[in-house]
């Protein structure tokens, strides 16, 4: 390091090295940084100022209303319906993902044949378009000649066709169902290179000691995993709770509103009720509730933690 | 434990009929695919195509705009992929290897806005690229795309660059480079993999987006795949369940090469970038 700072300081005496540096590091960030600025912080910042406003969207002229918007969401059905959806669907398919991606790493992790093209088959999905993974369960769900009413009929689980988008509470455990299978391969991914690292002779020790295989899963490997399922679940619950295509895409919020989350209730405020300013202020109640689920939930898991 | 016994044979047996279930709807898309129309809609479908025909593929390629959107979507994914992962890597680097005041606050602040929702930023943008007069265009979608990409990238740099050792850059300094030289000739050769994976995800994210696609461009010459493929093939009353399969599996190509030769990379990266952070 000597040498490096005599040459640097020969070439520029006047300013300190460390500074220097820092100078040159600021420089090295500054496009992130600019970039930041131009289309996450500006837009940001004016999402907040945009929900005091009532702005028409055709023409996006606007006039200051305070804080009609959030006073008008917070005293409406609509909102709390397209909350409560939110929370079940987020619920629902994180536990579908997590208890699927554990089960699945698990399996891949052991010595079976072809075991790179079942783990290539199995993280697919997380990789493929959304657009595609829900043309395609659409497809299956088809109610006159989709597969899974034929394979269920045949295997005598019913007599009659279900009507899986169109109806109630079909469509949510149909949205619920995809969205495990779209994003569990996350959960497989992250736990698999987590099982990768834990030394095999914990796992000896355990079997000396008589333990069975549940309970080597339940002393050794879920202490293990701790760490990784917590962020693992922090992140899917946030890219869950704010999932927009699969939904739309699949029942498109319906039948009526009955899968109709906030993200779509965004959209539909913005683009199909032309009310920019209403649109703004469900996307920043959507934001703060995930604020305040990140906050609880570090502090849970601080508090366990220890 | 004996390496053919029966209960190894049943275990394999078990797991791939797991790995079979669960990849079934992709391998169901193929298939319908390839049957002709008449056979789509027989009552039990047929497991297996009776008569193997590629016309709803020639259809899509010869008839209709699917080559079009299919440009657009490489054209935009490319683009994105250049932009975010050239500025990430210079960002990433500064983040690791350089001290100066609010350089943690930054990192944090890349996390958020990794978690940041779409919908969020979609109404200003909306009316920030109308203003500009630039909606309508793929540079709107390439400007948009970078509010997810941007944040993805560095955040997934800035995992993969930590782990080189601070030594190296120590040592080429030592043999008299300064330090933009260290940083190109050793730091990054060494980022290499990192920075392939990185990129390929910043495509794939792209090549996937929906939402901006459908709210930013509303004119079928700016079309990409996600949007073009819905508009053309669904409508209310009726759908072209042949060639929606057979897009859909054209559709997925580029993700499949990607597959193929990068598997390891892409378990191994993406572990290590999103989780360990």
């Amino acid at each position: 390091m000597t040498n490096a700072g005599a040459t640097a300081q020969a070439i520029a005496p006047r300013l300190k090295l460390s500074t220097q540096y820092g100078l040159l590091g600021a420089l090295l960030i500054a496009p992130t940084v600019l970039i930041f600025c131009a289309v996450i912080v500006y837009p940001l910042v004016s999402a907040i100022y945009l929900s005091l406003f009532s702005i028409y969207t055709p023409t996006l002229k606007g006039s200051w209303v305070g804080l009609d918007n959030y006073v008008a969401l917070l005293a409406s059905g609509e909102f709390w319906n397209a909350f409560w959806v939110n929370v079940v669907w987020t619920v629902g398919t994180l536990v579908l993902q997590v208890v699927l991606g554990v089960a699945l790493a698990l399996l891949l992790h052991q010595n079976i044949v072809f075991r790179s093209l079942a783990r290539s088959l199995i993280l697919f999905p997380y990789f493929m378009s959304t657009v595609v993974a829900v043309l395609v369960w659409r497809w299956v769900f088809n109610d006159l000649y989709g597969i899974l009413n034929h394979a269920m009929m045949w295997m005598g689980l019913m007599s009659v066709p279900l009507d899986w988008i169109g109806s109630m509470p079909n469509a949510m455990i149909s949205v619920i169902l995809v969205g495990a299978w779209k994003y569990f391969p996350f959960v497989v991914i992250s736990v698999l290179a987590r099982l990768q690292t834990i030394p095999d002779h914990l796992y000896e020790a355990a079997t000396m000691d008589g333990a069975g295989w549940w309970g080597r899963f339940t002393d050794i490997t879920l202490p293990q995993l701790r760490e990784v399922l917590f962020i693992v679940i922090l992140l899917r619950a946030i890219w869950d709770f704010k999932e927009f295509d699969l939904i739309y895409l699949l029942t498109g919020g319906g039948p009526v509103t009955a899968t109709q989350t906030l993200p779509l209730l965004v959209y539909k405020h913005a683009f199909a009720l032309n009310e920019m300013g209403g649109a703004s202020a469900v996307a920043v109640l959507m934001m703060l509730f995930m604020l305040g689920f990140m906050l609880l939930y570090f502090r849970y898991g601080r508090a366990t933690e220890s | 434990m004996r390496r053919f016994g029966w209960s190894r044979i049943l275990f394999n047996l078990l797991a791939w009929a797991i790995v079979f279930v669960v990849s079934f709807p992709l391998l169901w898309t193929i298939v319908t695919s390839l049957k002709p129309q008449t056979e789509l809609f027989l009552i039990p479908p047929s497991l297996l195509p009776g008569e193997v025909t590629f016309e709803h593929y020639a259809k899509l390629l010869l008839e209709t705009r699917f080559l079009a959107y299919f440009s657009n979507s490489v054209v935009v994914s490319v683009a994105t992929t250049v932009l975010v992962v050239a500025v990430a890597v210079l960002g990433a680097h500064s983040l690791v290897r350089f001290a100066y005041p609010g350089r943690e606050r930054l990192a944090q602040l890349v996390l958020f806005t990794y978690l940041l929702p779409s919908v969020v930023l979609i109404i200003p943008l909306y009316l920030l690229l109308v203003r500009m007069g630039i909606a309508n265009t793929l540079f709107s979608l390439v400007v948009a795309y970078t509010t997810f990409a941007l944040p993805f990238a560095v955040w997934l740099l800035r995992s993969f660059m930590a782990g080189i050792p601070q030594d190296l850059e120590a040592a080429a300094m030592v043999d008299g480079a300064s330090r933009m030289g260290a940083f190109f000739d050793v730091i990054l050769p060494q980022a290499l993999p990192g920075i392939i994976s990185t990129a390929v995800f910043t495509f794939i994210l792209a090549w996937n987006e929906y939402l901006f696609a459908l709210v930013l461009v509303n004119q079928d010459s700016s079309r990409t795949l996600t949007t073009g493929v819905i508009t053309m093939l669904v409508t209310s009353f009726h759908i072209e369940w042949s060639m929606l399969m057979a897009a859909s599996v054209m559709m997925s190509v580029p993700v499949i090469v990607v597959f193929a030769f990068l598997q390891k990379h892409l378990t191994r990266g993406f572990g290590a970038g999103a989780v360990k952070g």
